[in-house]
């Protein structure tokens, strides 16, 4: 299992979690899915909808940002792939919490931010038996590459 | 005929449909129906219990059936029934034991009112060493008497509370440098300051223990909301910097 990031993609997704530090930040992931490979091609940061005393250590993109997400996705000929989110001052680990509110199928691209610094980030996805996270390989890749899976 | 519109992540268990035609006429019959064709889904959709899970929502064309009738929400031909799940996650949150919290202050008040009352300033080194060494152990330097003895033996019952150490830990370190100033006064002769150092980790530590208020821990949130480096948690949801948070 594998999910391709353009290198520009990934940056974006690292800042996005800054910027949301000490909060959680969070978005959709947009791109092409093959099998057990994936490609991401676009991203849709999103405003965690999550009460503001919670915001710290939880997110939540609520139905009509699913259902907003979806139709970018389908407009643009693409999936909608998975879900990136951050941890402030926590590893990029899938937590409990995470794992009861997860989807199947999805890629689940964590960043750890500690002290407002993205520190990594990695991507997981939910066992099918719903008991625990697999982690799928982040593939780095340049934009050349990228643009070869848009055509 | 009603349309079941399914989610893309969902959908690998749906056989790749996007979307369902509907003999129901009713949302629990439309959801009885999506799992008779695709039971791959159960899991996703409901808990071991049998209830739909927290995260899925379904709508009836631009209303959620949770404002509706729930599962008897009829469904008009041309209606559109979605489910839409919410997406939420987030970081693991950390449980310290208050009850190992309450016997290392205990032990604190205890052993520095015994240097007090037999007048011995090493005493009172001791326990600002003991306190310290705990501090760089990142843990209650007297937890260990209530985990090896008091809780196994039922004689204090745990008190798990969704918390962060951390703020503990600087409590704990704080007061062991206000006790090991004080011991240094006394070696230095000013026995009314060194005491009075000593009084007030006796003091702080009492207001933890007998009120709930943690004062190192108050100050750590206070740093932490100036943005000093370092001190990187913010009190629990719904919690006062330095009182104890309450029980989920």
């Amino acid at each position: 299992m594998s999910l391709q990031i353009p290198a520009d993609l990934l940056a974006q997704i690292r800042a996005h979690g800054k910027a949301a530090y000490p909060e959680e930040g969070a978005g959709f992931l947009l791109g092409r899915a093959n099998g057990e490979q994936r490609v991401l091609v676009s991203i849709l940061p999103a405003e965690n909808r999550r009460e503001d005393s919670a915001r710290h250590k939880r997110y939540l993109l609520g139905p009509q940002q699913l259902c907003q997400a979806e139709e970018t996705a389908q407009r643009l000929g693409l999936d909608l792939i998975g879900v990136f989110h951050s941890h402030p001052n926590h590893p990029a680990q899938p937590s409990a919490f995470d794992r009861d509110w997860a989807l199947p199928w999805f890629s689940y691209v964590i960043t750890r931010v500690d002290q407002g610094q993205a520190i990594a980030s990695r991507s997981w996805r939910l066992a099918e038996d719903r008991q625990d996270f697999v982690e799928e390989s982040i593939v780095e890749v340049n934009e050349a590459i990228s643009e070869k899976a848009n055509n | 005929m009603p349309t079941l519109k399914i989610p893309t992540p969902l959908r690998p268990f749906a056989g790749g449909s996007a979307q369902l035609d509907l003999q129901a006429r009713n949302v629990g019959g439309a959801l009885d129906e999506l799992l008779a064709a695709h039971p791959e889904l159960k899991p996703h959709l409901f808990t071991e219990s049998g209830e739909l899970r927290a995260f899925v929502n379904l709508f009836v064309n631009d209303e959620n059936v949770r404002d509706l009738k729930g599962k008897d929400t009829p469904l008009n031909p041309e209606d559109t029934l979605m489910i839409l799940p919410s997406i939420a996650g987030g970081a693991p949150l950390q449980q310290v034991d208050h009850a190992a919290l309450r016997t290392n202050q205990a032990f604190i008040i205890g052993l520095s009112l015994a240097a007090y009352i037999t007048d011995s300033p090493w005493w009172a080194g001791i326990v600002g060493l003991a306190m310290f060494i705990g501090t760089m152990l990142r843990a209650p330097v007297f937890g260990f008497v209530y985990r090896r003895w008091l809780k196994p033996s039922g004689l204090v019952k745990p008190e798990v509370l969704t918390d962060n150490p951390e703020p503990h830990r600087f409590a704990q370190g704080f007061g062991a440098v206000v006790e090991l100033a004080g011991f240094g006064l006394l070696l230095a002769g000013a026995a009314t300051a060194g005491w009075a150092l000593v009084w007030l980790v006796i003091f702080l530590a009492a207001l933890n223990l007998f009120v709930g208020f943690c004062a190192g821990c108050a100050v750590y949130y206070w740093l932490n909301r100036f943005g000093v480096p370092g001190f990187a948690k913010a009190p629990p949801p719904g919690t006062l910097p330095g009182l104890k948070p309450k029980a989920s």
